[in-house]
């Protein structure tokens, strides 16, 4: 290899690198977790300029021709340590600026707001950092040590910048592969519901900004130490589509077609214009160009493959397991399963009435108004322990609203809501769910891109794979917990009736499994209280009668139900006691049989 | 105080571009429900209709028609058949967003492909200096102001007062119930996108012919300053973005006096991440929708 | 009951004051997925004719199916005798069907003077405030607030402000979603008697969705009763009203056929 190849492999291998982990970085962010930050960019910057003022000298050194901040002279590797700590901690302000909203487009569009008057007063305010010259002649790592401009220092660079990508893939897949990485997704698909499955969305998205924001402030590090400078104009907000493109183009929601992204539009586009000759056009209309192709390719990509290059896989986590185990023990390991949350009610907190076990859930003069008009007007009920109680009502009457409250998904205007003899009225939905009152909801919900199989498993509470830390400890820290919940989960979908769907994608099933999925899913949560909004609507009556059996035999065994159902034929069967609302109140509260004698019930469904 | 005074009067001016584009954005909105991150390629490229046309020898005033024809021609395209087939496929509105920013990158560089990444101007004379009390006003800048008014109140004649104005409304507020009226709305929203659209091209040039010189991707900046109006107003509300340009438009060149312009900007950016993390749905919005 | 249809209440050209309005098994849902099920129904001129069922019975995806605004999978639906199925919401309203959505039914941010214009956008600008005068005789109320934005009015003047912009285009069926949702019970039965009543008499044809079973009986000609998307029952008033069946479908119970009725 001549000396000119040699130069240019390595500049190619650094570029590749530095941006590959970019990319990583906004395919955990974008492709796993969802969260749509426009302002990614700045954090590459940040790193840049961390890695250049850490290893510069004072600013008055060199004549003094450019002026910085910090300038602490740190020997290699501590300036890309900094810079991978300080892509990190800047994504902790944006986190808590965009706060739990950060999904919405308003909010997108403030993150890319940020980044273009991040760019505006770096440029504008010179001393902070040399303002739009950028800072130059930063220290190449170990440059006392080796000759940068030899060839043996740039390759032996490009296979650093290549083997930290390298890591940084592995770190991502081993993040995305774990129960952990299901979170995320779930929370991609669909936040309230992972909300109201136990998941704490805000500490997921903060998790992805600040692991995305290292790896984007890594790869500045990395970059800025190769080429030795770095300029607002480097980080204009369009690098951020650049980066996004990257991602949709290689593929969403896995990281090798994050890779690939990156070896295709960042670096490849620099590349395939290398061998376009200069006199070509009038100056300035190749990088046009290359401006105009990159969007192309955005809305070509979106419209005509929007799963990009390569599509996320589809983890077959059932038939795997199934293949391991040899086919044997599907069986049921509900009834043996611990509730969470079920420890006794501290005593003398509650108040039972003599003879009266205490209520598992109860609530006090519950009212929500939307608007002045009261959905739901002063409520109080009781849920006995170990049983389905139903709840009816004609339309308007309060009952999915009444729900959404008990669950935490709505705050009351007025009222108290105890549970377990505790008041829960002010606890977020998610930590309901993890003291184990889980809802589910009347429309679908399910995780569209998550099979069946993984619906299930990412209700599972206290996962050891399902933390940050537990994801990047491995597989092997948390295997057997996931299978011991894989096992469950069969065992749940063999009493379903949907075995041959565990591998499915739950986006793809009919309406009337979708709603199995759910009840499936909350059972996996280990609920002690599960609230079921209208679990039966588009169910085949037999299957109905199944599942109400199977519901039936899980209270014998310690499970509270609360139900909403408009099939009153369901009641009949499984509910005792069944509470009527209408128009906001509790009418009545007793059997089926007993209401339908009952005058004012029979009014409220005829007369409205 | 005078440079105060002075710096009120430039916001004025500024004010009035920026009512322009942010009006024409924040009604494209409300009509299209797409948050059109490619409106600045628009305007920069309508502008560089009108000054092809004064290149060849025609008044910029004149050529302003031309930029309108131009901004209502792509807008029109743009959204029959890019957004809304995204749309009726079920894209989300971050899908649409990423779409519109390629669709920034494909107008705003296809521009500085065919133009060369320089800088031009209209040939157009500053005119003589009006005084209106305090405040000194090039007579370009108070036709520039004139012209801002006029077009704000003859949107305000046209929302509250035709036909066709209130049918706008309705389909922006509800569009099946507005089908039930007998409203064809898709000419609605065909119709609403050629209005805004040239609302965005006269933006365009009123904006160019400010800033003296402008280039491919000079707009850039002022799409945010465009975004802070709409969303101080509240998306989708045109008086909203009426008043949100003043607001922005006075605060920015006001800074540029009392600080330094380097950070007028910065203001504008500031105002809107305040609103976005504090009131996303505008400030003037409070209770209006049910 | 019918016996006005015939006579026309001024010179207008003899057109034919109501409109015959038919389902003939129609199937229909969302995302290709049926949750009404080969329904066939009719409503004549001059007839109140009323759809009752609990909840999720697919009464209101029967009648937005009839207006064009979700898709009929299968089956016909007949204006006048004409095939129109699967037509356009304009196209209907065109054709002289007005419809009165539950939820979403005015324009919230438009003021009820506006809401009223938008009703009668289908009018000559010079028919309009004549068109107005009248359905302000109908709703006196709403003459008194006429620059009032339709996001605060309340439930009962937000009904009659919904059903006065489809009564701006005098159509010659009127299709009503659940009038009296979320008004109190006095209110609604004001509703149902003086305002869905009177609809009919000019010969219009009258379709109305309603849960609350008993009111609406009082003022049908005849009433079909839906549970799991199909029809069950249908009958007269009377019929009906003495039938045990009739109170079965609502509440359940020991004879009543099994209510659970899925999509497989």
């Amino acid at each position: 290899m001549s000396q000119a190849t040699l130069f240019y492999v390595a500049n190619l291998l650094v570029y590749g690198g530095v941006d590959a982990i970019a990319c990583l970085g906004l395919s955990m962010q974008f492709g796993v977790a969802g969260v749509s930050n426009f302002g990614f960019i700045v954090f590459q910057a940040a790193g840049a300029y961390t890695a250049a003022v850490l290893a510069l000298p004072r600013d008055t050194a060199n004549g003094g021709f450019q002026s910085y901040v910090g300038g602490l002279g740190l020997p290699f590797p501590l300036p890309w340590v900094g810079s991978a700590l300080v892509g990190g901690l800047i994504a902790v302000p944006f986190a808590i600026l965009v706060g739990r909203r950060l999904t919405g487009h308003v909010a997108a569009i403030g993150l890319l707001v940020t980044a273009v008057m991040a760019n505006l007063l770096v440029t504008n305010f010179v001393p902070f950092l040399n303002g739009a010259a950028g800072v130059s002649v930063v220290p190449q790592p170990l440059q006392n040590q080796a000759n940068p401009n030899g060839a043996p220092y740039q390759l032996g660079y490009g296979i650093a910048a290549l083997l930290i990508a390298l890591a940084a893939y592995l770190l991502c897949r081993r993040i995305t592969e774990s129960p952990y990485g299901r979170s995320l997704r779930a929370m991609r698909d669909n936040g309230p519901v992972a909300d109201a499955l136990g998941k704490n969305l805000l500490s997921l998205r903060t998790a992805m900004l600040v692991l995305g924001g290292a790896l984007a402030g890594l790869s500045g590090g990395i970059l800025v130490g190769f080429i030795t400078l770095w300029s607002p104009a480097a980080w204009g907000y369009a690098e951020t589509i650049v980066l996004f493109a990257a991602v949709i183009i290689g593929g969403l929601g896995n990281h090798k077609g994050a890779v690939l992204g990156a070896l295709l539009v960042p670096l490849g586009f620099e590349e395939a214009t290398r061998f376009i000759p200069s006199s070509f056009g009038t100056p300035g209309l190749i990088p046009a160009l290359q401006w105009v192709a990159i969007g192309l390719l955005i809305v070509g990509f979106l419209w005509f493959r929007p799963q990009g290059v390569i599509p996320e896989p589809r983890r077959r986590i059932l038939s795997r397991a199934v293949a391991t185990a040899g086919g044997g023990g599907g069986a049921a390991l509900l009834a043996a399963r611990p509730a969470r949350g079920a420890a006794p009610p501290p005593a003398g907190t509650a108040t039972p009435g003599p003879g009266a076990p205490a209520p598992i859930l109860a609530t006090e003069a519950i009212v929500c108004s939307f608007d002045g008009v009261r959905a739901v007007d002063g409520v109080s009920i009781a849920v006995q322990r170990g049983g389905l109680t139903g709840l009816i009502g004609p339309n308007g009457a309060g009952k999915s609203t009444l729900l959404s409250i008990l669950a935490g998904t709505l705050a009351p205007t007025e009222g108290r809501i105890t549970y377990e003899g505790r008041d829960i009225t002010d606890l977020p939905a998610y930590r309901r769910a993890r003291q184990g009152l889980v809802r589910t909801f009347q429309l679908a919900s399910e995780f569209k891109r998550l099979t069946v199989m993984e619906n299930l498993l990412a209700a599972v509470p206290d996962q050891r794979g399902d933390s940050f830390r537990g994801a990047v400890r491995g597989r092997r820290y948390w295997r057997r917990d996931e299978a011991l919940a894989v096992e469950e989960a069969r065992g749940i979908l063999a009493d379903f009736g949907l075995e041959a769907e565990g591998d499915s994608y739950a986006g793809d099933l009919s309406g009337g499994q979708r709603r199995l999925v759910e009840i499936m899913r909350a059972l996996m949560a280990r609920p002690s209280l599960l609230l079921l909004d209208e679990p039966m609507a588009g169910v085949h009556p037999t299957l109905a009668r199944r599942i109400g059996r199977r519901l039936q035999s899980l209270c014998a065994g310690g499970l509270t139900i609360l139900l909403v159902e408009h099939e009153l034929a369901f009641m009949d069967e499984f509910c005792d006691p069944v509470i009527v609302m209408a128009e906001g109140r509790v009418l009545d509260q007793g059997t089926m049989a007993a209401l339908r004698e009952k005058a004012a019930v029979v009014e409220a469904y005829l007369v409205g | 105080m005078s440079v105060f005074i002075e710096s009120i009067g430039f916001g004025l001016v500024t004010a009035s571009v920026l009512a322009i584009a942010a009006v024409g954005f924040t009604v494209q909105f409300a009509v299209t429900n797409v948050l059109n991150l490619a409106y600045a390629s628009i305007m920069i490229a309508s502008a560089f209709v009108a000054y092809a046309v004064n290149q060849a020898g025609v008044s910029v005033w004149v050529a302003l028609v031309a930029a309108a024809a131009a901004g209502a021609v792509i807008s029109m395209v743009v959204n029959q058949f890019i957004y809304a087939p995204f749309q009726r496929r079920g894209t989300s509105p971050i899908g649409l967003v990423i779409v519109s920013l390629g669709l920034l990158l494909i107008i705003e560089y296809l521009v500085q492909a065919l133009e060369g990444p320089v800088n031009v101007s209209y040939t157009m004379s500053q005119g003589a200096t009006v005084i209106v009390g305090d405040f000194n006003f090039t007579v370009v800048q108070f036709v520039i102001i004139g012209l801002s008014v006029a077009f704000m109140v003859g949107l305000h004649l046209l929302l509250r007062y035709t036909r066709f104005g209130k049918a706008l409304r309705a389909t922006a507020a509800d569009r099946t119930l507005a089908r039930n009226c007998g409203i064809r709305t898709g000419r609605v929203v065909l119709l609403a996108c050629l209005i805004t659209g040239a609302l965005c091209g006269v933006a365009g040039t009123v904006f160019a012919i400010n800033a003296g010189t402008f280039a491919a991707t000079s707009a850039d900046l002022f799409l945010v300053m465009i975004l802070a109006a709409v969303f101080l107003g509240g998306p989708g509300q045109p008086y909203g973005a009426m008043v949100g340009a003043v607001v922005i438009g006075v605060a920015t060149e006001a800074s540029a006096a009392l600080i330094t312009a380097d950070y007028k900007y910065v203001v504008a950016f500031v105002i809107l991440l305040v609103v976005l993390a504090f009131r996303p749905g505008g400030l003037f919005t409070a209770g209006a929708r049910s | 009951m019918s016996g006005e249809a015939a006579a026309p209440d001024s010179g207008v050209a003899a057109a034919p004051r109501g409109a015959a309005l038919a389902a003939d098994a129609v199937s229909a849902g969302y995302g290709g997925r049926a949750v009404v099920h080969a329904v066939s129904v009719h409503v004549d001129p001059g007839e109140v004719v009323s759809v009752v069922g609990p909840n999720g019975s697919g009464k209101s995806t029967l009648l937005k199916a009839l207006v064009g605004v979700v898709t009929a999978l299968s089956g016909r639906v007949l204006l006048d005798g004409r095939d129109v199925t699967n037509w356009s919401p304009e196209v209907a309203a065109r054709s002289g069907v007005g419809y009165v959505p539950q939820v979403d039914d005015v324009f919230a941010p438009l003021t009820v003077r506006e809401n009223l214009e938008m009703g009668g956008y289908l009018l000559p600008t010079r028919v309009v405030p004549g068109r107005m005068a009248r359905v302000l005789e109908v709703f006196p109320r709403l003459g008194q607030m006429l620059g009032r934005r339709a996001s605060r009015l309340s439930g009962g003047e937000r009904k009659m402000l919904a059903i006065g912009r489809v009564l701006m285009l005098e159509p010659r069926a009127f299709i009503l979603d659940e009038p009296t949702a979320n008004l109190a019970p006095a209110l609604a039965r004001a509703m149902l008697d003086e305002h869905v009543r009177q609809l009919s008499r000019t010969g219009a044809s009258v379709l109305v969705v309603e849960q609350r079973a008993r009111a609406v009986l009082a003022v049908s000609d005849r009433t079909y009763v839906m549970t799991g998307g199909r029809c069950q029952l249908e009958g007269t008033p009377a019929e009906l009203i003495s039938s045990p069946e009739f109170v079965e479908t609502f509440l359940g119970g020991g004879r009543a056929r099994p209510a659970l009725v899925g999509d497989e």
